[in-house]
């Protein structure tokens, strides 16, 4: 398929390897009791998060697209953060 | 060959098929044509736009003459009508059912699919040069989801317990739970048709975005496309990113009516304000995909009728593109009554006034437009005149709503029926009539007949306003939304007369518009036979024969120019098609050579 | 004719170097993503504003079995690449055997997420608000009941689309495996396999998010 630059192989079981990796991880670190909740949940968020850009990234060829794709494709972030914050205010009335 | 290079021969071919003669079937029914598929849409939204008319109607005999028996009714089903001995009286379940239905039956198959179903098939590939749509089988697919939706829809009246009957909007927690509305299986089928739709509306999204990115005909750049295409461009993105959230919200409620799960009840935990909010997050995109194509129209109308290029090409595209941006944003004016956060009060209130800037950039660029040109007041310019004119009391009308001070006032009254209106029919629905009137020779090949489109036009601007400009009125002195039986309030009572003016205008609105029916079919077999390009107009579509062949172009069209260039000094007529090649030696980069193919093929 | 034949001396096409096929599907996952959102965002905003309804990880849910579950799905991704790779140098074999490695363990994946609600329901933690009586994975079967009907319905709510969205796309491999049969893809006509693989590491992306906020938090 000549789309996308050619490139060498990407490293995919080294990706597979840091999935699996971090996968440990996170189910090690959601259960250390000695952290506050908060602290909990945001490393539990970044680590998932980016887990899911190595998927996007490498196994979605997301790397070796167009940029315009890269800005296709993170359209849906603002608009994931404006629903779920402007909602939280409904939750958290100071 | 890679497939992209596969793409781009088989386009430069222009579209030559081997095509044998197609089965009736397979030509009108099963069409992968997206210029069959409009007219399917074309024709089904048609329908469903007098459904939701007639709904309308016996809703305003209700108000106009609340408790009295209706002409017809005794032929309706005890459910709706309580029959008397002087004939059927409306029961308010049945009412509550007629406020429901007509929105819904307006907003989802009749404004939408004429706005992105007809329009947005029927021009997107002839704008930007293509031979079809990307995905001409999802296409298909895209129609055929929307027929059953609204079967079921119109089933709905049929059920036990009968229509749905929560507005609309379908509110939490009086939508979640039958034992309130009295509405089990309606309610139920309503929330099944819309999820359907919304799938119908979500590949059709996902087509003409990247028709749109992918197969524009070399020279159309980004910046020489049609306002229209843009404008459908922009929606489709809208739909893209709205409709989703509308579906995982409409399954929740199903869940809670059919499963007895909790996200929206409060007495088993749920949170009734979630709905809103997940509702209006897809509902205010929702309205900017109502009207954006209809300003996409009514600039391509205007711009030709008035033989002179859009004021301000470049700050059209970019009003476009901030209202679907903003529109993101502003949800939350829909909900300044229903006890939100005040905090999100202000927010929105000032997000809501913010985005009344990109539509009143597109206002004044109209008007700049028509200004000194050489108007032809023919009747697609008459309506798109009207849009202007109404969409601009419309906007007006906004401003105040979207302030929050005033909006405590006038929240859930008349004044917003009206400034509703005055947007989707005096903006959205004038554009339609002006869009079906200007692409209907392409359509059919045939010219609509231009007197009984005036009569047509004359008659109902006048009886519109008749109809809604009084409602601003009704709204300020308190008549709310929604209400059965207003009388039964003292301070209302004197409202009646106001009431029963707007309900005769209302029957005799609905009459006109059999005019324009009359007019429409008897000018698909009869009108005028039509040219290539009977408007002069500079846009790819009207280079091709009407109505177009399948594969629409005979050979792969080259742009040289935008599309508004009227009136241009470089052309002997007072226009200049985007195709026609320049006399002038044109800018070296641009200069395309014809592929002729070689003896040995491609 | 090679593209720069054809477009020299010409202007060029203009559109993204995307073919049709895959900007088509990377458009209909950002939906997909928006979708998740309006699921994954509305138990976020019930879990804060009623945290009562909702339990610590692990006390209701099985970790241990669905950390394997993601595993699972991880190495099914993996499986998928590799068909793709395969594909692209031509190795039709190879293309064959990881599609059906992929199809195994999406299966698989689905398999174990039914098994889950099956012993999840068996404790009592079901979606319905009138029956739901969930007693937390150590607690006697006559326990005090844990959390409350929110957790059952946007549990099984999330959790059973994804599920759903799985299933689909083990079908949709499944096709993809018989085109592949019949000799259908190539290396350079590989679209069809390139989609698939689009679609199937969405849905595993999607897990991963999901299982954390679901899961672990």
């Amino acid at each position: 398929m000549s789309t996308g630059e050619a490139h060498k192989p990407p490293p995919y079981m080294l990706v597979w390897l840091g999935l699996f990796v971090l996968t440990m991880a996170e189910v090690g670190y959601a259960f250390i009791t000695a952290i506050p909740k908060l602290w909990l949940a945001i490393g539990l968020i970044v680590m998932a998060f980016y887990k899911a850009y190595l998927v996007a990234v490498y196994y979605m060829h997301l790397k070796w697209e167009p940029k315009r794709l890269w800005l296709m494709v993170a359209a849906p972030i603002p608009l994931i953060m404006i629903l779920i914050f402007v909602v939280l205010n409904e939750v958290f009335v100071p | 060959m890679s497939t992209i290079e596969q793409e781009m021969v088989h386009a430069a071919e222009g579209g030559h098929h081997d095509h044998h003669e197609l089965p009736f079937i397979r030509k009108y029914i099963f069409s992968t044509d997206h210029k069959m598929i409009a007219k399917q849409f074309m024709f089904v939204s048609l329908f469903f736009l007098v459904i939701g008319g007639l709904l309308a109607a016996m809703m305003r005999w209700q108000l106009g003459y609340p408790g009295e028996p209706m002409p017809g009714g005794m032929m309706l089903p005890d459910a709706m009508m309580a029959p008397t001995p002087n004939g059927a009286i409306m029961l308010p379940e049945f009412y509550n059912s007629l406020v429901t239905m007509h929105g819904t039956i307006m907003i989802f198959f009749a404004i939408m699919p004429l706005l992105v179903g007809l329009f947005g098939n029927l021009l997107i590939p002839l704008q930007i040069g293509a031979e079809d749509m990307a995905f001409p089988r999802l296409n298909m697919i895209s129609f055929w989801l929307a027929v059953p939706a609204g079967i079921l829809m119109l089933a709905s009246f049929a059920v036990e317990g009968g229509a749905a009957g929560a507005g609309w909007t379908s509110y939490a927690p009086l939508s979640a739970s039958g034992e309130w509305t009295g509405v089990y299986l309606g309610q139920q089928l309503w929330l099944a048709s819309l999820t359907i739709l919304g799938f119908s509306s979500l590949v059709g999204a996902v087509n003409y975005i990247t028709t749109v990115i992918n197969m524009r005909a070399p020279g159309m750049t980004w910046f020489r496309m049609p306002l229209a295409t843009w404008a459908l461009f922009v929606t489709a993105i809208l739909i893209l990113l709205a409709i989703p959230v509308l579906a995982g919200a409409l399954i929740m409620l199903l869940f809670d009516q059919t499963l007895g799960t909790g996200f929206f009840r409060p007495d088993v935990g749920g949170e009734p304000l979630l709905w809103q909010h997940l509702f209006w997050f897809f509902g205010h995109p929702e309205v900017y995909i109502l009207i954006l194509p209809a300003m996409g129209i009514a600039s391509e109308v205007l711009s030709n009728r008035a033989r002179k290029p859009i004021f301000g090409y470049h700050s059209m595209v970019l009003a476009i593109i901030g209202i679907g941006f903003l529109g993101w944003i502003v949800w939350g004016h829909h909900m300044f009554m229903s006890g939100m956060n005040p905090l999100l009060g202000t927010s929105f209130m000032i997000s809501t006034m913010a985005i009344a800037v990109p539509s009143a950039i597109k206002t004044f660029n109209w008007l700049a437009t028509i200004w000194k040109g050489d108007l032809h007041l023919d009747s697609p310019m008459l309506y798109a005149l009207a849009f202007v004119s109404m969409f601009i009391i419309g906007g007006l009308s906004g401003i105040f709503m979207a302030s929050t001070p005033v909006d405590i006032y006038i929240h859930d009254t008349y004044f917003i029926v009206a400034h509703i209106h005055y947007v989707l029919f005096g903006g959205s629905l004038f554009a339609i009539f002006a869009g079906i009137t200007f692409w209907f020779p392409k359509m059919f090949g045939r010219m609509m007949n231009e007197t009984l489109n005036k009569v047509h036009f004359g008659i109902t601007i006048v009886l519109y306003n008749m109809v809604f400009w009084p409602m601003h009125n009704l709204g300020v002195q308190g008549m709310m939304r929604r209400i059965y039986d207003f009388t039964q309030y003292e301070y209302l009572a004197p409202l009646q007369p106001m009431n029963e003016f707007i309900s005769i205008s209302v029957f005799l609105l609905v009459a006109t518009q059999s005019i324009y029916a009359f007019n429409f079919f008897w000018s698909i077999f009869r009108g005028e036979k039509a040219s290539n390009n009977p408007w002069d107009s500079n846009t790819l579509e009207w280079t091709v024969p009407s109505p177009p062949p399948h594969g629409n172009f005979a050979e792969m069209p080259v742009v040289y120019r935008g599309p508004y260039e009227y009136s241009s000094p470089e052309s002997d007529t007072d226009f200049y098609p985007q195709t026609k090649s320049p006399s002038k030696p044109p800018v070296q980069d641009l200069i395309p050579e014809p592929v002729t193919p070689t003896p040995e093929g491609f | 004719m090679t593209t720069q034949a054809m477009t020299a001396g010409r202007a060029p096409m203009p559109g993204m170097k995307v073919y049709n096929l895959k900007l088509g599907m990377w458009i209909f996952l950002l939906s997909e993503v928006m979708f998740f959102t309006g699921l994954i965002g509305s138990y976020v905003i019930l879990r804060f504003a009623h945290p009562e309804q909702f339990a610590d990880p692990g006390v209701v849910l099985n970790v241990p079995l669905t950390a394997f579950n993601t595993f699972l799905l991880i190495c099914s991704s993996v499986t998928m690449v590799k068909a793709y790779a395969a594909i692209q140098q031509g190795d039709q074999q190879g293309l064959k055997n990881w599609l059906l490695a992929t199809i195994v363990i999406g299966a698989s994946f689905v398999g174990v997420q039914v098994y889950e609600y099956i012993a999840l329901a068996s404790e009592g933690f079901v979606p319905i608000a009138e029956a739901y009586h969930a007693v937390g994975r150590e607690g006697l079967h006559d326990g005090p009941v844990i959390g409350g009907q929110l957790y059952g319905s946007t549990f099984y709510t999330m959790t059973g689309f994804h599920g759903t969205h799985v299933s689909i796309g083990v079908l949709c491999l499944c096709f993809t495996y018989w085109r592949a049969a019949k000799g259908a893809y190539t290396a350079d006509s590989l679209g069809g396999v390139e989609i698939m693989g689009l679609y199937w590491h969405f849905v595993d992306l999607v897990w991963i998010i999901l299982f954390t906020i679901v899961y672990l938090i």
